[in-house]
């Protein structure tokens, strides 16, 4: 049998954002890069919530609105829903910079955003590789990395520079010793969500959306979760709505959860109920979001190669975001790929660059920032019961005429949060939780 | 040197098919496009022997331009070469039409490189007529054998071929000269994974598209809607078969049971058959 060498100047693993990140900045550079995919097609078994932000998109492809992007609607309300156990109180804003052409965010369906993401890299002279999945890496005695094995029939593949975007699987992580132990738990949220199908029109006036060019995205506090650290989501696309939660993997096993019973006890809530109600399921799946922020990254470059991504725990998890971070952390891996390739030098001193570019942008910044954060809503349970309860009682009552003095009927509000937690205390919440996001 | 030729057909994945209750139509949208598995499995038999004998495999198909992801799929299995008959005069073509076309495509390729054997899969799973590959065997007056589940042998010295072919009662194996087309049962070879190089070579391959302008010519009155004869009068979904008698036989007991099985079946008049199938 023909046994002809395969040889590329890098290979990216994974043609999710980052990988296909990578691969379009190095091809545009003029590499000859190979961009393999386990999947079928580019996301084909990718999920997420989801929103997508433009400030990454735009910095690899600044004309992507020309370009036809799959976005179902862009983000023009977002905010906070407390989910009371029978009501719900919205904090959302609209407007001023959410009205920016084009908007900060947009909802999309990773199945059509990875394939045109894809797409992108493919235009700029990458080679998409489907259906194949790097199971090992070529290494030199020495240890250095000098292309990837896949489990593909004469499978493997020669390139001075491997970047790994693997997703939050990442056992090619662990193969190379970039980080020495398996996935922990308590660093893992497992996100489940259904895709609902409704008329467009019917959406619009359940979210008081004006048209299909208006979109919501709410993160879901409180009655969600079982009182237990986690957060739910609502999206909505052009015909159908996107819902989940996504709650702490650890727990939901200490607990024996199910997540398909919190999700549909979540949909059958009277306040969700109704606005998916006749809505016909699409889909229905989970994926698991790495949490573990600063703490839980591996070690992000070794001789020949460098890891982006979810794969190196690079989400913030209070804002939902990864994907830029997965993009722009694809790019900068990118361009240390090709200063390499400039200097002929793949060895690790010219990888920490890497780190260097990353240290410079908003990625490890925020990582550092919020490392607090995902221990946070663990220790402060009250998020999850007690305010947004509090939240619904109260407002309820201030805008109910009862015909009593309202003096007391503020007593009566300010009773109903110190028979739940003291106001002290609820002070106390409130300076904690601005040091996990503000990272003081 | 060995030269298989693979006649392949791109099809809605009928798994996922749906009629519209309606209009008794075929629903296309949002259904996912393969290569039809009687061709997969036909195409996976000829590369099997072009490996043995050292040959090559060239692939045809005819079809819209999108067919050319299932002709790289095909690259990507081991094929060498792929050829899209492509023109939208050839559009609407029933089984005749197709049949004509892809036999004057076989003879141009045969002149230019002598064809050895023919593949085709037996039927394709969106039409079920099992008419093509016949129907091309005829026009070309090459010896066929159908429902082929194994090539035994090919002697490309004598230039003959032994073939295993299933029959409802059992496996006739047949010796026929070359060149000679076989249509295939999905048993003929399984579907490998394919190697690297080969999936790479697909990735980066184009067929060649041939239209009506060439190279081949073609008799305008024998193509696409002009050359089909076939009237599709109507199509519906059959209606599900009435739930069968359902007899205890712990309460009625295996004779008697056996016993009425008997007398239905010959009040019914299908009594001889029933006997006869069961010697
Ligand atoms: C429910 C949910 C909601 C979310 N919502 C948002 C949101 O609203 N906004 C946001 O910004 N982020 C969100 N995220 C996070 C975001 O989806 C991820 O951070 C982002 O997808 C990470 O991109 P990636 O390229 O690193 O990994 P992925 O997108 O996971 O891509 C990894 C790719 O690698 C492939 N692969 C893996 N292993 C191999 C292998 N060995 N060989 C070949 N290919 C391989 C996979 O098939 C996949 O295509 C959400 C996540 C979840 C789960």
């Amino acid at each position: 049998m023909n046994s002809e060498r395969i040889e590329f100047d890098a290979v990216v693993v994974g043609a999710g954002l980052a990988g296909a990140a990578a691969a379009m900045v190095m091809a545009r550079g003029g590499l000859n890069v190979a961009l393999v995919e386990r999947g079928q097609k580019p996301g084909g078994k990718n999920y997420f919530g989801g929103a997508i932000y433009t400030h990454a998109i735009a910095e690899l492809v600044p004309d992507f609105m020309d370009r036809r992007p799959p976005f179902e609607r862009p983000v023009t309300e977002a905010g906070f829903w407390f989910l009371a156990r029978d009501g719900l109180t919205r904090m959302t804003v609209q407007g001023g910079e959410l009205n920016a052409d084009p908007a900060d965010a947009y909802i999309t369906l990773r199945a059509n955003f990875d394939a045109w993401w894809a797409q992108q890299a493919q235009e700029a002279g990458a080679l998409l590789i489907p259906k194949t999945t790097v199971v090992d890496f070529l290494r030199k005695q020495t240890g250095e990395v000098v292309g990837v094995v896949t489990d593909r029939p004469q499978g493997e593949i020669h390139a001075p520079v491997v970047i790994i975007c693997e997703g939050v699987n990442n056992l090619l992580a662990q193969k190379l010793g970039l980080i020495d132990h398996d996935l922990e738990p308590a660093t893992l949220a497992l996100a489940f969500k259904q895709v609902i199908s409704l008329p467009m029109e019917t959406i619009n006036a359940r979210f008081g959306l004006q048209d299909e060019h208006h979109g919501l995205a709410a993160s879901v506090l409180g009655d969600v979760s079982l009182g237990l650290p986690g957060m739910g989501f609502v999206y909505t696309n052009k015909g159908s709505i996107s819902i989940g939660l996504g709650m702490m993997l650890d727990q939901l096993a200490e607990y024996r959860l199910r997540p398909y019973d919190i999700l549909q006890r979540y949909l059958d809530h009277p306040a969700i109920a109704p606005l998916v109600q006749g809505g016909q399921l699409l889909e229905y799946g989970g994926h698991l979001i790495p949490e573990g922020g600063y703490h839980a990254m591996p070690k992000l470059y070794t001789d020949g190669a460098m890891i982006a991504g979810d794969a190196a725990a690079m989400v913030n998890a209070l804002h939902w975001e990864g994907t830029n971070m997965a993009i722009i952390a694809g790019k900068l891996a990118a361009e240390t790929a090709l200063e390499a390739h400039s200097r002929g030098d793949f060895t690790a001193r010219v990888m920490s660059r890497y780190e260097d570019r990353l240290g410079e942008g908003f990625i490890l910044k925020d990582l550092k920032q919020y490392r607090g954060f995902s221990r946070f809503l663990e220790t402060h349970p009250q998020f999850m019961d007690v305010y947004p309860n509090f939240l619904n009682d109260s407002l309820g009552q201030f805008f109910s005429a009862y015909g009593k003095p309202k003096k007391e009927l503020f007593n009566g509000m300010l009773g109903a949060l110190t028979n739940r937690r003291s106001l002290i205390r609820a002070a106390g919440d409130i300076v904690s939780m601005a040091r996990s996001v503000m990272g003081w | 040197m060995f030269h298989a030729l693979v006649a392949i057909k791109q099809v809605p994945d009928t798994t996922n098919i749906r009629i519209d209750p309606d209009t008794g139509n075929l629903v296309r949208e949002g259904v996912p496009a393969i290569m039809n598995p009687y061709d997969a499995h036909a195409l996976a038999a000829a590369v099997e022997w072009k490996r043995k004998l050292n040959g090559r495999v060239t692939v045809i198909s005819m079809g819209p331009p999108s067919f050319t992801t299932t002709l790289r799929e095909a690259i990507e299995l081991g094929a060498d070469r792929a050829i899209l008959l492509s023109d939208r005069k050839f559009a609407g073509a029933d089984t005749l039409a197709t049949s004509y076309v892809l036999a004057e495509v076989i003879r141009a390729v045969h002149s230019d490189d002598p064809v050895d054997l023919i593949f085709f899969g037996k039927q394709a799973i969106d039409g079920d007529t099992a008419q093509v590959g016949p129907g091309v065997a005829v026009r070309l007056d090459f010896p066929i054998v159908t429902y082929a589940v194994n090539v035994r042998a090919i002697d490309l010295n004598e230039a003959t071929i032994v073939v295993e072919r299933k029959t409802e009662r059992w496996t006739e194996v047949v010796e026929t000269p070359l060149p000679a087309l076989v249509t295939c049962e999905k048993e003929i070879a399984a579907i490998p994974f394919a190697p690297l190089p080969d999936l790479i070579k697909s990735l980066r391959y184009d067929p060649e598209i041939w239209t009506l302008a060439g190279p081949v010519e073609f008799a305008a009155d024998e193509i696409g809607v002009r050359g089909s004869p076939t009237i599709v009068y109507q199509m519906g979904t059959p209606p599900l078969p009435e739930a069968g008698e359902k007899i205890n036989t712990r309460e009625a007991g295996v004779s008697a049971t056996l016993d009425l099985v008997f007398k239905k079946a010959e009040d019914a008049g299908v009594l001889d058959a029933m006997l006869g199938g069961a010697q």
